[in-house]
């Protein structure tokens, strides 16, 4: 597969330059485009980004590895991140996570056979106050039980 | 228009420095010596290390030093206990995951880290935890090897690369605990100047692939020197022990090379050791070059100095011999009659070169031969006798030279083509084992030392001339030591007035014209 823009792409990426001072400004919403077009940000993508932004690789490869919500690999249909900083830490989060390697049998920064779950564990998802918490692509879920989670997960097509 | 003053008290002593000085180099001025790691006075702020905090009165929290303008009426306290506090804790942080295996590290000795632990620290490690691993001995590029468990993370390398060498070949991956050093994925840290961060490194994250394992940084000796690799002369500092060099490092002056040097130009002393290195006298008999005690070389040159017309010798200095050297050379020719001098200078296809340090002129010295009123090699005219100070392509000789009864004379320090075809052979110093000046392209007359003595049948040009004087029976010129070369130089020659050692110093003193 080659990454190529689109040329809405092309016209997105233009508009977003528009709104920042520098085009080294505009490298996280540029990431989230390419991220949203293919996916994933694989190397190609982080090079073509960088050609489009007259910045280096290697500064795109630091924000895009610095950055949890920037996906490294191909992740499945839904990508589910759960908080493993402390206050979901002390609220249980551990327990969440094994719950789901056990129901999905898959290792954190595993994809399911069926190419329907990715789990990760992040950092701080600036949900604290109603820990344990997790997202699942750009959705929160929030106060998470075993029994939640089962309910959750039934629930997605 | 000056910068307006601003006065400050740092640990109770009051001065005043431009206002807009930071901290760090307001203290300095002080007396006080701020810890800093990331802070360098070359490169963008970056205040992340926070080994920098001091006190500053009417200020809640300390404040990092690095990072904190000085303003009028500013009180600082550089060393209150909440300071040293302050810096102990930063010291527990950094250690958090460092490996500490200063016992294989080639930093150790000569590391902010060992360094600061000792004099601010100096507490047991607290953590139960295992550290986090990373890792280690990854080659870089081709001139630097990483340990990714001795990055403190201060960025120095990042914005070297970044804003000096201007080539954004290195960043941070990763976040937290896992945040570490690397170059982008398949690229290599290769820029011409990538060296430099192995010196600007506070810790041994950074190492050269050249230098490491090869010395403990505590038994080597320094001496000042200049580096031969090009014509803009940066100044260094020769790391050596017991006559071998091993390393080369920036010195700064701020005319010429600021703090830096190029990655060429830190090899540039490994001749020296090399195995085709000229040792003793030779002189040809039966066809070949052989081994002669240094007297039947001097008594040969001079039998032949005699029997040769003066308008059938030729005298070729080098734009890779000192100012001394080049000197004594001619001026030996000069007064036993000689009236032809050409210069022969290291010509390269295709030389490195960019706006900044590196020159395409790869010789050292042709500024100071220019000076001497010489001109480059033409070969227009064929002689009997060539004196030739370093090795000359042997195509460029066979056309200066005269088919039959002829005879060539070299000075040099290593085996190579026109030594091949030379009739009598001095052995020389390098530039490592000289002492004298070089003229770089700003008619810069700067210093070199011996790092240590030749080998001991190899003598300084001006010693062999001296010898050679002496044995055609000329009063001068002969010469005890070195400085005496130099004031003979400046007296002689209108561009050298004024230039003696004193006002050559460290840092070099500009030609007049
Ligand atoms: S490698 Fe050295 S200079 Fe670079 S960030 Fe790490 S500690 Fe700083
Ligand atoms: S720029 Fe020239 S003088 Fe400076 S280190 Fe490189 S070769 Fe040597
Ligand atoms: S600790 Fe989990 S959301 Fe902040
Ligand atoms: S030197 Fe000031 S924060 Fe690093």
């Amino acid at each position: 597969m080659k990454f190529e823009w689109t040329k809405e792409n092309k016209k997105e990426i233009e508009d977003i330059l528009t709104r920042y001072p520098t085009k080294k400004a505009a490298l996280l919403p540029i990431l989230h485009v390419a991220q949203e077009e293919f996916g994933w940000i694989s190397p190609e993508v982080m090079e073509m980004v960088a050609q489009e932004l007259d910045i280096s690789p290697a500064h795109v490869y630091g924000v895009v590895t610095f950055y949890t919500m920037y996906n490294r690999k191909p992740v499945g249909k839904y990508h589910l991140q759960v908080c493993r900083t402390l206050s979901c830490a002390m609220m249980g989060s551990d327990r969440i996570t094994s719950y789901i390697k056990k129901k999905l049998n898959i290792n954190i920064g595993e994809t399911t056979s069926d190419n329907r779950f990715t789990l990760n564990e992040v950092e701080c998802l600036a949900s604290c106050g109603t820990a344990p918490a997790m997202t699942i692509n750009e959705k929160y879920f929030e106060n998470l039980t075993e029994a939640e989670l089962d309910k959750i997960l039934e629930s997605l097509e | 228009m000056s910068t307006p003053l601003a006065k400050v008290t740092i640990d109770g002593k009051e001065l005043e420095v431009p206002a807009g000085t930071n901290l760090i180099e307001a203290a300095k001025k002080a007396g006080s010596a701020i810890p800093h790691y990331c802070y360098h006075e070359k490169l963008s702020i970056a205040g992340n290390c926070r080994i920098c905090l001091v006190d500053i009165e009417k200020t809640p929290k300390l404040s990092i030093a690095c990072n904190t303008k000085v303003t009028d009426g500013m009180v600082v306290h550089t060393n209150n206990q909440k300071v040293l506090e302050a810096r102990q804790s930063v010291l527990e942080f950094i250690l958090v995951n460092h490996p500490i295996d200063c016992p294989v590290c080639d930093q150790a000795g000569e590391c902010k880290l060992q360094d600061y632990y000792m004099k601010h620290d100096l507490k047991a490690s607290r953590m139960k935890e295992e550290k986090v691993h990373k890792d280690k001995a990854i080659a870089l590029g081709p001139n630097v090897m990483l340990d990714q468990e001795r990055c403190i993370l201060c960025s120095r390398c990042i914005r070297f690369c970044k804003e000096i060498a201007e080539e954004d070949q290195l960043c941070f991956s990763e976040r937290g605990n896992h945040n570490e050093l690397t170059v982008y994925p398949g690229k290599k840290l290769d820029n011409p100047y990538a060296m430099n961060t192995i010196d600007i490194c506070p810790v041994g994250a950074l190492t050269s692939k050249d230098f490491r394992f090869k010395q403990r940084v505590w038994f080597l000796k320094e001496v000042d020197s200049v580096c031969p690799g090009c014509a803009t002369g940066c100044n260094i500092k020769i790391s050596h022990n017991k006559g071998v060099a091993y390393r080369l490092l920036p010195r700064q002056n701020e005319a010429v090379n600021e703090t830096w040097m190029c990655d060429g130009g830190r090899f540039t002393f490994k001749p020296t050791n090399a195995e085709n290195r000229l040792r003793h006298p030779m002189v040809r008999s039966e066809g070949a070059l052989k081994v002669v005690r240094q007297e039947k070389a001097i008594e040969d040159i001079a039998k032949v100095l005699a029997a040769v017309p003066v308008s059938s010798i030729l005298g070729i200095a080098s734009a890779q011999f000192t100012n001394e050297s080049n000197f004594a050379f001619w001026k030996f020719l000069k007064e036993v009659g000689v009236t032809d001098f050409y210069y022969q200078a290291l010509e390269v296809s295709n030389p490195s070169q960019d706006d900044y340090l590196i020159h395409p002129d790869k010789n050292p010295n042709r500024a100071g031969v220019e000076a001497l009123g010489l001109k480059a090699l033409v070969e227009d005219k064929r002689y009997q006798l060539i004196f030739i100070l370093g090795d000359l392509p042997s195509a460029r000789l066979q056309k200066i030279l005269l088919d039959r009864q002829r005879t060539v004379v070299v000075f040099s320090s290593h085996e190579g083509e026109g030594v091949e075809l030379a009739d009598i052979v001095l052995p020389v110093p390098t530039w490592v084992e000289e002492n004298g000046t070089f003229t770089n392209k700003q008619k810069r007359v700067q210093r070199i030392l011996p790092a240590f003595s030749a080998p001991a049948e190899n003598k300084s040009v001006w010693e062999w001339t001296s010898l050679l004087a002496k044995a055609c029976k000329k009063e001068k010129p002969v010469y005890q030591q070195i400085n005496e070369v130099m004031a003979d130089l400046s007296e002689t020659i209108p561009d050298f007035k004024g230039v003696n050692p004193d006002k050559v110093g460290n840092q070099g003193f500009v030609l007049m014209s």
